[in-house]
């Protein structure tokens, strides 16, 4: 049996103790599985376990080790998929009862990657039923049910990747894979208090993953630290001829550097200033002692300023207008109404009736956007901020009116495809975890995975985690 | 509705009926339900009264369109949320509109012509393998 510790070790941890066989990928494939086991329905965490799958991909992992073929940091590691990522002959939901017996016959390009590398697929991670595409009101709305958060199972995880988040903060897995197209990964990173990253949009395959808004959606991981999101973002970066979104070549791939190359004192950081109206009580004084640490790490630290503009309108009619057509069938068939979530059989109505010139015009804003964040970055390498003014929300809120602020940033990073990482910065009065995060150049993921890595090397709220029994 | 409904509609109806199409800027060829009655002024979602008359027009046609085609799968509730939706919408809609854009401010998504070494194969890849270029250098 396994110490508790040892499973919430980062990857580069465990991959070191795989590596030098003091770990064997069966013994940790079974450790996690049965602490999934255990806490996993506690928490909603899991849409599916898949024991028999997850050990016999341990077991060649095990196999290939003994023959000496050592396939990298992610050899033998056991993670979780959200539930709207294709694996062939495994239900995936997509969160959602209409999709509740749906099986491909095929799997992910980035399940593909991961098996690549020798990745252990332990399940299929919870999720909001499909994605909060159509609107939600409530934690619950999830075919899982409302996903709960294990710093305090009265609270929720957020969304969209609510399992994901669950997951990697219970120690129920090495890390996880997420979607965001606006939130799902930032935010549920910060309400568990794990490091999540967005890469750039294009840089990480779509095939085979569930489209919500095809300008929009992006894949990343979600992991105990900075360092593991680079390790995992590397395995799962590259351009994909199976999905047309994807970079060139050249602009997709990504290596991996190690945390003894970080540049010193490189980068130049710009702290928003006007990126969230109010902090809820608790998450100001955590965010200010993050920012007090920059300055001793980063080359500069100065105040910065988001443009103004109906960003997060133009984000809006984007998200919608490609909802109505993604989930067109489903909204008119009807079959919406099998749904979770009030809001969730009624708000793809609405969508229906944006039309061709408005999503135009939304389009055309986003250019301007784009150019204005472009220039924003010539004076910063990475824009710096809360994740989220709040922390994790009790589980019945109606977050139509409980978690509605403003949020400029998210709609501004999604809008421009720009990479954004989460990091655990402190936690509130009540215990619940605070997330910082860093926003970089479209294409510059390495410096937002850096300025991660930076911070996490000069603090060490990332090595905390909840108490569960 | 079924056909002997619409086969009785009078000529009055259809010219309501018909000012709401063109308003909403439904296709033609769709089945109808009932319209739903304008909003009074105790069902204006919040807010509403912020939007210009010409917006809560809108907003109210958006409104009448979905009634008029999906009204029947709708309990009083919901009918509510659908309005407020399309306020919301309406108001996002005002302030996007009132950027000010040039007529050369061209969209952020283009064409990517489809060449012919980017074709997609004609089958998914087979079980267990990566798609060739799809595997890592």
């Amino acid at each position: 049996m396994l110490k508790e510790s040892i499973l919430y070790e980062s990857v580069g941890e465990l991959a070191k103790r795989i590596e030098t066989k003091q770990l064997s990928p069966v013994e940790l494939t079974e450790a996690y599985l049965e602490r999934s086991e255990k806490l996993g329905p506690r928490l909603n965490a899991y849409a599916r376990l898949m024991p028999v799958e997850a050990l016999d991909q341990a077991r060649a992992a095990e196999k290939d080790l003994h023959r000496g073929h050592y396939r990298g940091p992610l050899h033998g590691i056991p993670y979780a998929a959200k539930d709207l990522l294709a694996v062939k002959g495994v239900q995936t939901t997509w969160g959602a009862k209409p999709f509740a017996e749906q099986v491909f016959d095929y799997n992910a390009t980035v399940i593909e990657h991961l098996r690549n590398v020798g990745a252990v697929l332990l399940g299929k991670a919870a999720m909001i039923e499909l994605a909060g595409g159509l609107g939600y009101m409530y934690a619950s709305a999830s075919l899982q049910g409302e996903t709960k958060n294990p710093w305090d199972t009265g609270c929720w995880t957020c969304g969209s990747s609510s399992g994901s988040g669950a997951i990697v903060a219970a120690g129920l897995a090495g890390f996880a894979i997420g979607t965001e197209t606006w939130g799902s990964i930032v935010c549920p990173s910060a309400f568990c208090g794990v490091s999540g990253f967005r890469p750039t949009y294009g840089r990480v395959s779509r095939h085979g993953a569930m489209a919500l808004s095809y300008s929009l959606d992006k894949i990343g991981p979600m992991a105990r630290s900075a360092e593991d999101c680079a390790r995992i973002f590397a395995a799962i970066a590259g351009h994909d001829p199976l999905d047309r979104s994807t970079l060139a070549v050249d602009k997709a791939a990504f290596t991996y550097s190690p945390a003894g190359d970080l540049k010193k004192h490189g980068l130049r950081v710009g702290w928003l200033s006007n990126a969230w109206k109010d902090y809820e009580p608790g998450i100001g004084k955590a965010i200010q002692a993050a920012h007090k640490v920059l300055p001793r790490h980063f080359a500069s630290v100065r105040d910065a300023e988001l443009p103004e503009g109906p960003w997060e309108d133009a984000a809006g009619f984007v998200l919608q207008a490609e909802v109505a057509s993604s989930f067109g069938e489903l909204i008119r068939s009807g079959r919406v109404q099998e749904l979770h979530d009030p809001l969730g059989r009624v708000g793809g109505y609405v969508n229906l009736t944006v039309t061709g010139g408005d999503y135009t015009t939304a389009q055309r804003v986003r250019e301007i956007l784009q150019k204005k964040m472009d220039a924003l970055f010539e004076s910063y390498d990475v824009l710096a901020t809360a994740s989220l003014p709040a922390p994790a929300t009790p589980l019945t809120m109606n977050l139509d009116t409980g978690l509605a602020f403003p949020d400029p940033l998210g709609a501004i990073g999604n809008l421009c495809g720009l990479p954004a990482l989460s990091v655990p910065c402190g936690f509130t009065e009540k215990n619940l975890p605070v997330g910082l995060q860093f926003i970089g150049r479209a294409g510059d993921d390495a410096a937002v995975l850096e300025a991660g890595q930076i911070f996490q090397r000069a603090t060490q709220w990332h090595r905390k985690h909840p108490r569960l029994s | 509705m079924n056909k002997s409904k619409q086969q009785i509609i009078n000529r009055r109806d259809f010219a309501r009926r018909a000012a709401l199409l063109s308003a909403a800027m439904v296709p033609t060829g769709l089945a109808f339900e009932a319209p739903a009655a304008a909003a009074t002024n105790e069902q204006l979602p919040e807010g509403a009264e912020k939007l210009s008359a010409e917006a809560r027009a809108e907003a109210e046609a958006r409104f009448q369109q979905i009634m008029s085609q999906y009204g029947s799968r709708f309990d009083g509730e919901e009918q509510k949320r659908v309005r407020e939706g399309c306020y919301k919408l309406q108001d996002s809609l005002e302030r996007l509109r009132a950027f000010h854009l040039e007529n050369g401010d061209a969209p952020a998504v283009y064409l990517k012509p489809l060449l012919e070494r980017e074709k997609k194969p004609q089958s998914a890849p087979a079980a267990g393998a990566a798609p060739a270029a799809a595997k890592k250098p």
